[in-house]
């Protein structure tokens, strides 16, 4: 057993809210979980200004950083910009996540096979508008029942 | 795309393999699975949680450094109580300060946590929700005189702050309605721009009568027992607490001296101080 339960959220900073939310939404099926607020004094003030989504058991916030980390190049699609987040989907859907990629025009690399020693399948991997690195991939540890991540509903 | 659970695991770049595992490993307490198990030609680490969610680190020869405008990205570790305890002695024997929450003011009360940076730098929040956070927590004020009923317009809604909730005018009478938020202990705020109740730590919001609106599932904010004396003065007894499903016309209090609560259909909740309870908060649990 490990210490640590599970990941509770992430902050994901961005350059555009409404950019952001039309690709975690649309393209990925985030749902919009705690509107905070899109309030542009709050930015003049220098106040962080984030939205919270879920993602299947996943909460994330999305922050705004206008002056963000630099984009990585244009044809890096697969590294990491501080940290990569990578979501599972069945085995059997992956051949429809890569259609659904090419399209909504979303540059991919992959797929890539995993060494089989190991619980990962197969990954692609991609980035958001603002340049932070994904990956989605099926994992051969599917059908495995871990403990569930607890919900509560925190961002 | 159906997702699976949908968080698989996180990744991050460092340094010092060794160093970085060690560091996730008996510091954050992660569990390793193993080396090389993933298609990354640089050296690698798996390690796990306790759900289906697991963290990779891939040693590079440089890591950028951790971008300072954007410290808004984290990532928040969620650990037990008796977890989080752990932690703390754990961090404190591997030299980091864990005592002070930089953030405090803006937890709720019962919510948990730690800041720390792994060896590259990156930020994590190690974060623990105690049984104080669903507490009922009581003000301290007792009775509270609120003056004339008639200085109270259909429709306002004045704070007391002493006292932790709202008087709340309706059409119907008045409520008074406990400030705290049925979700984790967090104190609403009164959005007079926008006529509801809104708690700024994870964005619940309440109409004016306190009935939660949005799909977090909470609770109606809790009423207190008040009334109106026979020279028509609103008293409100914060020491006491009511539970309730929704909204009902019978929670209102009638405006006209002599005016009682009617505590058909309500549950009275037991409650602690909130001194108390905050004191305890402060030592971790
Ligand atoms: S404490 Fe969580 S929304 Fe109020």
């Amino acid at each position: 057993m490990a210490d640590v339960e599970t990941l509770s959220h992430s902050g994901i900073s961005v350059h555009d809210l409404k950019e952001a939310e039309d690709f975690y939404c649309g393209i990925l099926g985030a749902q919009v979980h705690g509107a905070v607020n899109f309030v542009t004094e709050d930015t003049l003030k220098g106040r962080s200004v984030h939205q919270s989504y879920t993602l299947g058991d996943f909460l994330f916030a999305l922050v705004l950083a206008p002056d963000f980390m630099p984009m990585p190049p244009a044809d890096k699609l697969m590294g990491v910009n501080g940290f990569r987040h990578a979501f599972a989907v069945r085995h059997a859907d992956f051949d429809a996540t890569i259609a659904r990629l090419k399209a909504a025009g979303v540059p991919f690399k992959g797929p890539v096979g995993h060494p089989d020693k190991g619980p990962f399948g197969e990954s692609v991997y991609f980035k958001d508008p603002s340049g932070n690195f994904l990956e989605l991939l099926w994992r051969r540890d599917e059908n495995v029942d871990y403990a569930k991540a607890p919900q509560l509903d925190v961002g | 795309m159906a997702l699976n659970g949908a968080f698989s695991h996180l990744v991050v770049e460092c340094a010092d393999l060794e160093k970085s595992e060690a560091f996730y490993r008996d510091v954050i307490g992660l569990d390793v699975v193993g080396r090389n198990l993933v298609a990354d030609n640089r050296p690698n680490s798996l390690l796990a949680t306790n759900t289906r969610q697991r963290l990779l680190l891939v040693e590079t020869g440089e890591v950028p450094p951790y971008p300072g405008s954007g410290g808004s990205i984290h990532h928040a570790w969620l650990l037990t109580i008796e977890q989080f305890k752990a932690a703390r002695d754990r961090l404190e024997a591997a030299g980091f300060s864990s005592g002070i929450d930089p953030r405090q003011s803006f937890r709720a009360v019962g919510e948990y946590n730690m800041d720390i940076h792994d060896p590259d730098g990156n930020r994590f929040q190690i974060q623990a929700f105690g049984e104080e956070g669903t507490e009922i927590l009581r003000s301290g004020a007792g009775t509270v005189m609120m003056g004339h009923m008639d200085d109270f317009a259909v429709g306002s809604v004045t704070h007391n702050r002493k006292g932790r909730f709202f008087l709340v005018r309706e059409d119907e009478g008045f409520l008074a309605v406990s400030s705290w938020c049925t979700h984790k202990n967090g104190l609403t705020i009164w959005q007079k721009e926008s006529w509801h109740f809104y708690c700024p730590f994870h964005g619940a919001k309440y109409d004016r009568k306190g009935c939660y609106v949005g799909h977090m599932g909470c609770q109606p904010m809790r009423l207190h027992p008040m009334q109106i004396d026979a020279l028509g003065q609103v008293v409100v007894d914060t020491n006491r607490f009511f539970g309730r499903s929704g909204f009902e016309a019978a929670q209102a209090v009638p405006a006209e001296p002599g005016g009682k609560f009617d505590e058909t259909g309500l549950t009275e909740l037991p409650a602690c101080d909130e001194k108390e309870v905050r004191e305890r908060a402060k030592t971790g649990g």
